[in-house]
């Protein structure tokens, strides 16, 4: 027992999970093609854009001719057509702009729900045991900020290098049909500007990119940690050393912003450096080329000479593009990171055709024992090959048990031994069993097994029917479990009840909280719209209990586990909560698995069983963790 | 200041590049030779060298301000926050809290590192060019003097229109925010009742509206960008025009009007930047209200004067030793007389008279919601109470530091590290981060008073040497509560607390731990101290020397 350690599990997570780079360069870019919004809304965007920056060397372009050539003194009937361009150029590259912005905006975040609904469809299957760990000011910035941050890939990335791009080659192309040298030197010059500005920013501030998130999320843990226990840290005369601690942290990120400005600058300043030598050679190779029959025109060179300038302040957006495609793939990975891509074996998943379990349900309630359905013939089949398989006495098999569990183990994810082994249990309608055992024995781990939140060993079986033959959705219809740390939703008492059957009335959510002890609370508190707070601050822990147990009521479970109800209750509460919970579960001939350590009894239970310590790890703690301090 | 120089030189830098490329430019249209525009030439490449360098050194300076302001503003509010106590900040949302001290900030840095430097070169830059402008063609310089004051009057009149919005979306940021963190969080509870699949209707329906929002505030703060565009842009092209018009009539000459159109973008491009960042550094201001409202919120503020300091200092060795005038070298009974405490105008306890004896289990218990926790936390010192606390006959004043008392909560409230960095908390610091202060802290933490510690909370079974994630992630509740037993043991042994209270210590306890713990407690009280534990466990009341019963007020 003494050697017995935990792994904090995010600094698992904060390694990659894949030992692939490969697989996880996979990963980031599913999650990068998340963030980028379909051509059809992003094409109206870019066109605008492409159209504004265009417009912009041609107002500088016009312009320049317009002077040059009126120098010249021609009759003013040839300067006409220039003046109208002039003025037309600086109209529509201000429309332009403005279109540009408003439709490439409403992409991203159009973008943004898929977004969003891509990495929740990625997130359901392993919740909540597979993504245990992740801290809570982590999880905060992980899923918000990153998930958020990925809109900048459309907005700040691909956008500006596409329409820079364009711009930069429409552009040389108009200087060379112009000055065919100068046109060379400008490629030559942008060409130059993005490759060094690039490479340079990025030996100089990749790095500091890369320390940047993380630490961000080191400084949010912090942070969090000090704001949620500055009780604990003040009454023992830490919190100065702590807010040291945090200033430390915050200097290292300060540091990292520091390096990461000075990258920014260094492309600025190649950027500018290669216009002024775009310009230069323009000029320097026209002077030559002036004059002459069929040589150059002043008009031209000027325009040749002054366009480099416009294009180079539209090419300025590609570095930034580039320091923004390094935070955008930094946000990607670590939110690849987060969301495995593949379900790990510890937690289960649908078969293709589970069966459906309706028809047992169906059986049990109208005559229990007596199999009459066909797909109920075809479970108990199963069921009894099972039995056979797993040697264990036939007799026992009868659909007679709700649930049966032979020699059941489960293991949590990422942990080299089982939380929970060897259990053998039965329960049957109107059971109530107290299951007790010492602190890691694997109670909670049982109950998160029971619910298929975790994939089993041995035998688990629901009306006779092996729980792996059948879709978890079903399995929840029939098992239901009442958290440790019940999780209260933001919202309204309704909201947090009627999710569990939203075609409950008033009435009936009104009974069913007298039925847990909350009728007069609620009524002191305003009634069913009165909030609940953020993870149910406002409510204490008893109150918590009693909200989620008249929900499992609502839900109406056949069977019902109830883990550790009393773990944030005062003692005094205990007890009633406890009597309450068994009396108001058992009216309806459920099967109820209550785990608790505190003492029930005799009369309110029908059997005790006891869970032995075991040497797995229980990382409870970690998988609740997000509702932990409520 | 270094800020006002570099905009001074750089502005000085755009002339000086202007002016030297329209005389290479005339000259060369004047069909001059090479070798006489050549000298031009190599001063322009000079210019444009010094130029970039000016860029680099400016967007340097803007981003070391910001980064340093963010972290002072940041210090500040975790100052703040210490000083104004654990129960204002308990009474507020914690995640909204960390956000406004982490992303909030972060949304300041458009502010620092773009708009106010930018501001700055606008007041330094525009009044200088449009000078040149002035001296060298009247009329162009008259129209960027018109046309300029233009650009914040509109700018002005968008902003308040755009205001009250910007505000109200940065609220539906932050619910939305936290919208998705509580599907995401809740989903285990959503997938025990099968609604894990409606979510994506709920996600999809947050979002959208996100969009909508966004898009309603874009559209107006957007404007403001369009007519700053609009306005520098048309002015150029009117400078143009009027500047050909007047080229052909004889009137200017070529040099004077391209020095002044290549002058002209360079005038509205400071105003130009002021304008792209507004909106994004009106979202930082409004993040940074709720900061400044922190900052400034003194209204309720609870007449406790606990000091903390933000220093380096590496905590004493032994505080104790550090406070040899407090009571707390003084043996003797802890004794509350007509102890008064108040929730905002609701009396919690009314004066009470107790006694706690060293060398006793008192127990505290009275019905859920008595304010047994209430009188923990105004003997803790963390919300204000009326009547005499003694300790050894010595008077305690409310706002002092409790250097005697050791205290474990009802939430464990543990941190990111070892349980031995947990446990030794106060005596070193359990922080990651402070790799240089390891081996100041290995000698600072007494590996074998730790064991004992453990040992007497019933937390034997526990190592020492186990990691733990943030908020003290990896050990389930009934070891984080006999850890957090163990600290508030640790303290008293190691900095001689007189007394120790324990707030329900043994909830999530099962019997045979329970039964290790108390035994540990007995021998704590041995120790001659006055251990107080708050609980209903009649375990707990069977080993009580003493039993205080809290009375429920009855208030019409």
């Amino acid at each position: 027992m003494s050697e017995r350690k935990m792994i904090a599990p995010e600094l698992e997570l904060q390694q990659p999970i894949s030992p692939h780079p490969d697989a996880r360069g996979r990963a980031t870019r599913d999650v990068l093609s998340l963030a980028q919004p379909r051509p059809r809304w992003f094409l109206p965007g870019l066109l605008a854009g492409v159209a504004s920056a265009v417009m912009a060397v041609l107002l500088l372009a016009c312009s320049a001719w317009l002077i040059t050539r009126a120098a010249e003194m021609p009759p003013i009937l040839f300067l006409s057509m220039a003046v109208v361009g002039v003025r037309a150029f600086a109209l529509g590259r201000s429309a332009c702009r403005y279109l540009e912005r408003l439709t490439s905006h409403d992409a991203a975040f159009r973008q943004l729900a898929e977004l969003r609904l891509g990495i929740f469809r990625r997130i359901v299957p392993v919740s909540p045991a597979g993504l245990a760990g992740t801290g809570r000011g982590d999880l905060l910035t992980r899923l918000v900020r990153d998930v958020d941050d990925l809109q900048d890939l459309p907005l700040r990335v691909v956008q500006p290098l596409l329409v820079a791009g364009i711009t930069a080659l429409l552009s040389v192309v108009g200087v060379w049909l112009l000055l065919p040298a100068a046109g060379l030197t400008l490629l030559v010059c942008l060409l130059l500007a993005g490759v060094l500005g690039t490479v340079f920013s990025g030996t100089l501030a990749a790095r500091a990119d890369r320390e940047l998130a993380p630490l961000r999320g080191a400084l949010a843990d912090e942070v969090l940690e000090i704001v949620e226990n500055l009780d604990v840290l003040t009454a023992f005369d830490a919190l100065s050393p702590r807010l040291a601690a945090l200033a430390r942290t915050d200097e290292r990120l300060r540091r990292a912003s520091l390096r990461r400005s000075v990258g920014v600058g260094v492309q600025s300043a190649i950027v500018s450096l290669f216009a002024g030598a775009a310009t230069l050679g323009a000029l320097y190779l026209g002077i030559g080329q002036l004059g002459g029959p069929g040589g150059l025109l002043g008009p031209a060179l000027v325009v040749a000479v002054l366009v480099p300038m416009a294009v180079f302040e539209v090419f300025g957006m590609i570095p930034l593009a580039a320091g923004a495609w390094r935070q955008v793939r930094v946000s990607a990975a670590r939110v690849a990171d987060v969301v495995p891509q593949t379900v790990p074996p510890e937690i289960p998943v649908d078969a293709t055709n589970p069966q459906h379990l309706r028809p047992c349900i169906r059986a049990v309630d109208a005559a229990p024992g007596q199999a009459t359905d066909q797909a109920t013939d075809q479970a108990a089949d199963q069921a009894a090959d099972q039995a056979a398989n797993s040697n264990t006495d036939p007799a026992a098999v009868s659909v007679d048990y709700l649930l049966q569990l032979t020699d059941l183990g489960a293991r949590w994810p990422g942990q080299a031994e089982p939380g929970v082994s060897g259990v053998t249990l039965r329960l049957a309608a109107g059971d109530r069993v107290h299951l007790a055992g010492p602190s890691g024995a694997g109670k909670t781990t049982l109950a998160q097994t029971l619910v298929r939140f975790l994939e089993y060993t041995g035998s688990y079986q629901i009306n006779g029917v092996e729980a792996r033959l059948l879709a978890q959705a079903d399995v929840r219809r029939v098992v239901g479990l009442c958290e440790q740390r019940p999780w209260l939703f933001d919202d309204s008492i309704r909201q947090n009840l009627l999710f569990a059957r939203d075609t409950a009335t008033d009435a009936e959510l009104g009974a069913v909280l007298a039925r847990v002890g909350l009728a007069e609370w609620t009524a002191r508190r305003g009634g069913l719209e009165a909030r609940v707070g953020e993870r149910g601050a406002l409510v204490s822990g008893g109150q918590a209990q009693r909200i989620a147990l008249a929900r499992a009521l609502l839900a109406d479970f056949p069977v019902l586990i109830v883990d550790e109800p009393t773990a944030n209750v005062d003692s005094a509460q205990a007890d009633a909560l406890v009597r309450d919970i068994l009396s108001a579960a058992a009216d309806d001939h459920r099967a109820v698995l209550l785990i608790s350590h505190t003492p029930v009894p005799d009369a309110l239970i029908t059997t005790r069983v006891t869970l032995p310590a075991t040497e797995g790890v229980n990382p409870c703690g970690a998988v609740r963790g997000g509702a932990a301090t409520s | 200041m270094i800020g006002a120089l570099l905009g001074l030189a750089q502005t000085v830098i755009v002339i000086a590049f202007a002016w030297l490329l329209t005389q290479a430019i005339t000259m060369t249209v004047a069909g001059e030779p090479l070798s006489q525009i050549m000298p031009t030439l190599v001063a322009l490449a000079g210019v444009v060298v010094l130029r970039s360098v000016l860029i680099w050194l400016l967007e340097v300076s803007a981003n070391r301000g910001a980064a340093l302001v963010k972290s002072q503003l940041r210090a500040r509010v975790m100052a703040k926050l210490a000083e104004r106590g654990p129960d204002w900040v308990a009474s507020q949302q914690s995640a909204g809290l960390a956000t406004v001290v982490t992303t909030g900030l972060d949304a300041l840095d458009n502010y620092f590192a773009r708009y106010l430097p930018q501001l700055l070169l606008t007041v330094i830059a525009t009044p200088l060019l449009i000078a040149v402008m002035l001296w060298h063609d009247l009329a162009s310089g008259l129209t960027v003097i018109v046309v300029i004051p233009l650009i914040p009057l509109f700018m002005i009149l968008i902003g308040r229109a755009t205001q009250s919005v910007q505000q109200r979306q940065w609220q539906a940021l932050q619910r939305l925010g936290t919208g998705f963190l509580d599907v995401v969080g809740g989903l285990g509870t959503l997938k025990i009742y099968g609604r894990e699949q409606r979510q994506f209707i709920r996600i999809h329906s947050i979002t959208e509206d996100y969009r909508t929002r966004t898009m309603k505030v874009l559209r107006v703060s957007f404007l403001s960008g369009f007519v700053l565009e609009l306005a520098a842009s048309l002015s150029v092209a009117l400078i143009a025009v009027s500047i050909g018009l007047r080229l052909v009539d004889g009137s200017l000459l070529l040099g004077v009007g391209l020095f002044v159109l290549l002058l002209a973008p360079e005038a509205f491009l400071p105003v130009r930047q002021v304008g792209a960042q507004f909106h994004a550094a009106a979202d930082g201001l409004a993040a940074a209200e709720e900061l400044f409202a922190i900052l400034h919120d003194d209204a309720a503020a609870p007449d406790l004067a606990l000091p903390v300091s933000v220093t380096d200092a590496a905590p004493p060795a032994n505080p104790a030793s550090a406070a040899p005038a407090t009571p707390g070298s003084v043996p003797g009974v802890l004794r509350l007389h007509g102890v008064t405490v108040r929730r905002g105008d609701t009396v919690v306890i009314d004066h009470l008279d107790a006694e706690f004896a060293p060398g006793e289990i008192s127990v505290l218990r009275g019905v859920s919601g008595v304010g047994k926790s209430t009188l923990v936390a105004a003997l803790l010192g963390f919300i204000p109470m009326t009547g005499e606390l003694t300790l050894g006959g010595a008077v305690v004043d409310a706002g002092a530091t409790r250097p005697w008392l050791a205290w474990a909560g009802q939430r464990p409230g543990l941190f990111r590290g070892t349980v031995a960095e947990n446990v030794a908390l106060g005596a070193a610091s359990a922080d990651p981060a402070a790799v240089d202060q390891k081996l100041v802290d290995q000698k600072l933490i007494d590996q074998k008073l730790i064991e004992q510690a453990l040992d007497w909370a019933g937390a034997a079974s526990v190592s020492a040497d186990t990691m733990l994630g943030v908020n003290g992630d990896g050990l389930s509740g009934g070891q984080g509560q006999r850890v957090a037993t163990a600290r508030a043991i640790y303290r008293a042994l190691t900095t001689d607390c007189r007394v120790i209270i324990l707030d329900e210590p043994t909830s999530a306890l099962d019997a045979d731990t329970e039964a290790d713990l108390l035994a540990g407690l007995r021998r704590l009280a041995a120790t001659g101290r006055a251990v107080i534990v708050v609980s209903h466990r009649p375990a707990v009341i069977a080993v009580a020397d003493n039993v205080i019963e809290l009375q429920e007020l009855v208030y019409v």
